[in-house]
């Protein structure tokens, strides 16, 4: 029988895990024997058909930065952004795919097959960019079962492994992202009830923070620049990310910066760097502010924090914590590990809602008192053209159907009216976004809905919009008086997305492409 | 003829009867002037029974707690129509013949029950019912019509003379059985659809006046600046029924207007937009500060001049000031700002208290949060300097 995993795909480092014969989820090392395999990618100069991902590949951007990529998950889901290598262009979800496949060769090798798997995402991750990372799974020869949100996973493995009760709010500051999340939990019973999430705040901003400490010093000293090629910048980001972790654990730490226009002992003091990252980590607190609104909770509300992700180890990130909660925050487990690890508990209750039939006995037995109820993690809705109060004119504007964080599954029905006499056809618009101004929202799928002729205006569509727990949403658009119903299961493919058969395709492009 | 009969004309009919010493007080009330009093005076003497006559009053209609004002269209006298059953209607069209019968102009309805074809002029109907008889005399007085005066665009404010033209006629063949018309002083509080064009014309040319003092605001008037002006004022000042030798006439207006502020000329920019305030609704003068915004966006960068002007502009224009900062994320973004200032990017108020900025931040902080996975690069990136902007802002104000 195949595993059930759960992979952490992150900014800077990915893992999995799977599921033990009891329902306990354990992480698999890499071939190298590694827990975490760096997300970084080089393509092999010597061997074009072989691509290393992991260390190595992080390793020889020293040697050519320019055949390497990182980070690709800041990219995720941005139809514009191509890597070009030896003239092919790779997009994000397939350079995703790299890091997916090797986890998935390397757990294979020690394991046996790995097939249904849950990859987790950050918390605010869109609709593109989720179905970006499900392609990205498919591509890489897994069957993606679900997507969890990363917040979620690591909660959900701190409320099986520890004692958890109460309001649980989830820092999460990875590599790339952060997220906070907040949620009821009870035993092994988790209501989520909010989250919040930056796209690109993450530890790689504290290192180039750092690395602009370096650069400085070095200019004021020299007069010169430190960094002169990407080469050179690859070396001074690992340079700055070794001293950021060197501050977690010490007062100061030093270097020997090796320039163009000579060498540089550097010292560069905790205080320094707290100062550096004082606005990011700023915005962390504006985040947790916003979700503690939006749960309309007080900080003396939350029962406790819980810290995920490598950057949660910045002692100024817990000391900020600990003064606006009252309490230190809780980091018992591995935080780089947490997020896999419940990602697969997730794939486990998953497989045991779709598939029963197909989990272990022992799994089901081990996760049969766990319940996760999640939210809606975005608003949708649709594009109307309401009088508007103030100037008496007729406005085009998003009217949002489905709130964000609305337990899931949910329904919502919202009433609409067609404009003028006559009118055969409605542009039905289903977005995705929070604000009312058309031009900050997301269009996630347009299709025209065709109506009787001869009608007068004011003929009520009633528009209702489902989302289920398995992060589905349909779309239904009914014309009262005719009966006529538009039907829409969410797909992302009128974006320009992949379509199934694109996907089937790369699938089968990928496979022949080698990961060592 | 029988009640059951013409049912229509039954009720009004009876209506009618007793009407008449409530009609004296009525007449006599506050919302009758003199001449209008003298007019219904003259509609008691007794008219021509062997033709159809028509009289109009002014009254009140009460719908629920709230009272309307209307014209009540009535008729005396004869009808004649064919012989056997016609089922008879009413229509009552109205005209403003203040500027005699030869420039008569058109009264529009607000509703579309009431308007003609395609057209908006006003046309009331009623249905009179079945009159069985070819001829009719009607003895006393009758209401035709309560044409409510919320449903109708009068041309012009102030004194008005509105003719009424009532026709009856064959609901099923439209056959014309009889004709009448009157005339009806009355006074009009508001602005009349023609007073509205020509005060949204003299908004767009005061419009023009403010757009070049923005462009002139740091002593620096763009070509491109100058170009959108004019565009706009091309496109915005009704030119398109008159001759060439006008629209010339604006072409040099445009010219002399750029020269004047190219020689450094200010104008007391306070004070137009006192003036177009008073003319114009406030939908109007949101299409003023759009102008204003993107003549500030034109050249790729707002100075603090030109946005410290548009900030008073939205001020004196007495427009929602929220709605306008909204306007301006849109049309000229924090990037274009030569200098970023929190108080009107951000909305934050010198009057806050701590409590109430950082509450006010955290909410624009989750605005362009949302924002920044926008699909739009050029969103996206507005939205992550907006949040930058935002956490620097707060340092700055709560720390």
């Amino acid at each position: 029988m195949a595993n059930i995993a759960g992979i952490d795909l992150g900014t800077t480092f990915s893992s999995l895990a799977i599921l033990n014969a009891i329902g306990k989820p354990e992480i698999v090392a890499n071939a190298d024997g590694e827990r975490l395999t760096p997300s970084a990618i080089y393509f092999d100069e010597e061997s074009s058909h072989t691509i290393r991902v992991g260390i190595e590949a992080l390793n020889s951007r020293y040697v050519n930065a320019e055949r390497s990529v990182r980070w690709i998950k800041r990219h995720m889901g941005d139809s514009s952004y191509r890597k070009n290598v030896d003239g092919k262009d790779w997009t994000p979800e397939e350079l995703s795919s790299l890091i997916l496949k090797k986890l998935k060769q390397d757990a294979s090798g020690e394991h046996g097959e790995i097939r249904d798997a849950v990859v987790s995402v950050p918390a605010h991750f869109d609709e593109i960019r989720r179905k970006a990372t499900m392609d990205a799974g498919t591509m890489a020869g897994l069957n993606v079962i679900g997507i969890v949100n990363e917040p979620v996973a690591a909660a959900l493995y701190y409320a099986t492994t520890r004692e958890v009760c109460g309001k649980v709010l989830v820092y999460d500051l990875g590599g790339g992202t952060f997220d906070v999340t907040i949620m009821d939990v009870k035993g092994h019973q988790m209501d989520i009830i909010c989250s919040q999430g930056d796209h690109a705040l993450g530890g790689i901003d504290f290192d180039i923070k750092v690395l602009e400490i370096l650069e400085k010093s070095y200019r004021d000293k020299f007069g010169g620049e430190l960094i002169n090629s990407n080469e050179d910048r690859a070396k001074y980001e690992d340079e700055a990310e070794d001293i950021k972790k060197t501050l977690s654990r010490r007062q100061a730490a030093k270097k020997l910066l090796y320039g163009p226009a000579g060498n540089l002992k550097v010292e560069i003091t905790r205080e320094m760097l707290e100062e550096a990252i004082s606005s990011l980590i700023a915005r962390t607190d504006i985040l947790i502010e916003v979700a503690l609104e939006e749960a309309r909770l007080k900080p003396s509300d939350i029962n406790k924090v819980l810290l995920v992700g490598g950057s949660t180890r910045i002692p100024l990130v817990q000391r900020n914590l600990e003064k606006m909660f009252g309490f230190p925050p809780e980091n018992t487990v591995n935080v780089d590990e947490c997020v896999a690890l419940g990602a697969a508990l997730h794939a486990g209750l998953t497989m045991l809602r779709e598939k029963p039939e197909e989990v272990p006995p022992g799994i089901s037995s081990g996760l049969r008192d766990v319940q996760l109820t999640d939210v809606c993690n975005h608003s949708y809705g649709t594009i109307c053209a309401p009088i508007d109060k103030e100037t008496g004119r007729r406005v085009v504007e998003n009217r949002i159907i489905l709130k964000k964080n609305t337990p899931l599954p949910c329904e919502s029905t919202q009433m609409f009216y067609t404009m003028s006499e006559g009118q055969t056809e409605v542009e039905v618009n289903i977005t995705q976004g929070e604000d009312t101004d058309v031009k900050y929202v997301n269009r996630i799928a347009k299709h025209r809905f065709k109506l009787p002729p001869g009608r007068a205006a004011n003929c009520p569509i009633k528009v209702t919009y489902s989302y289920d727990m398995n992060q589905r949403m349909h779309c239904k658009f009914e014309d009262l008086e005719s009966g006529r119903v538009l039907e829409v299961d969410f797909c992302l493919d009128d974006k320009g997305q992949m379509s199934q058969s694109d996907i089937k395709q790369k699938t089968e492009e990928m496979e022949s492409v080698k990961v060592e | 003829m029988g009640e059951s009969a013409i049912p229509g004309l039954a009720v009004v009919l009876k209506w009618a009867a007793g009407g008449v010493f409530w009609l004296v007080r009525e007449l006599e009330s506050r919302f009758l002037r003199k001449t209008e009093f003298e007019q219904c005076l003259r509609a008691f003497s007794l008219p021509d029974l062997r033709v159809l006559n028509c009289r109009v009053r002014s009254t009140r209609q009460q719908k629920g707690s709230t009272y309307h004002d209307a014209f009540s269209v009535e008729i005396c006298g004869s009808i004649h129509a064919p012989k056997g059953a016609n089922h008879a209607g009413a229509s009552v069209s109205i005209e403003d013949v203040t500027e005699g019968a030869a420039n008569a102009q058109a009264v529009y309805s607000r509703l579309k029950q009431w308007q003609t074809g395609n057209s908006e002029v006003f046309c009331y109907n009623s249905d009179l019912g079945r009159i069985p008889s070819a001829d009719m005399t009607l003895s006393d007085w009758v209401a035709v019509g309560i044409i409510n005066i919320d449903w109708l665009r009068l041309p012009r404010k102030g004194t008005r003379k509105l003719r009424f033209r009532i026709c009856i006629h064959n609901c099923e063949s439209g056959d014309r059985f009889a004709f009448a018309e009157c005339c009806f002083a009355y006074e009009n509080s508001v602005l009349g659809y023609m007073d509205l064009q020509e005060n949204v014309q003299r908004a767009r040319t005061l419009a023009v006046a403010l757009a070049f003092a923005v462009s002139a605001a740091d002593n620096k008037m763009y070509d491109c600046e100058v170009d959108l002006i004019k565009n706009w004022a091309r496109g915005n000042i009704d030119t398109c029924k008159v001759s060439d030798k006008v629209r010339e006439r604006l072409e040099k207006a445009l010219e002399k207007t750029v020269g004047f502020f190219r020689e450094g000329n200010h104008v007391d920019c306070c004070r137009i937009c006192r003036e177009v305030v008073e003319i114009v609704p406030v939908g109007e003068r949101y299409d003023i500060l759009d102008l204003c915004l993107r003549v500030a966006r034109a050249n790729g960068t707002a100075t603090v001049e030109e946005v410290s002007l548009l900030k008073k502009l939205a001020e004196w224009l007495e427009v929602d000031m929220e709605r306008f900062r909204r306007m301006m994320e849109k049309i000229l973004p924090s990037s274009m700002h030569e200098v970023k200032d929190a108080e009107i990017i951000l909305g934050v108020k010198s009057d806050m208290s701590k409590d109430e900025t950082r509450r006010h931040l955290n909410k624009e902080y989750r605005k362009w949060n949302a924002r920044v996975t926008n699909s739009d690069p050029e969103i996206q990136n507005q939205a992550d300097d907006m949040v930058r902007f935002i956490a620097e802002a707060r340092k700055e104000y709560i720390a």
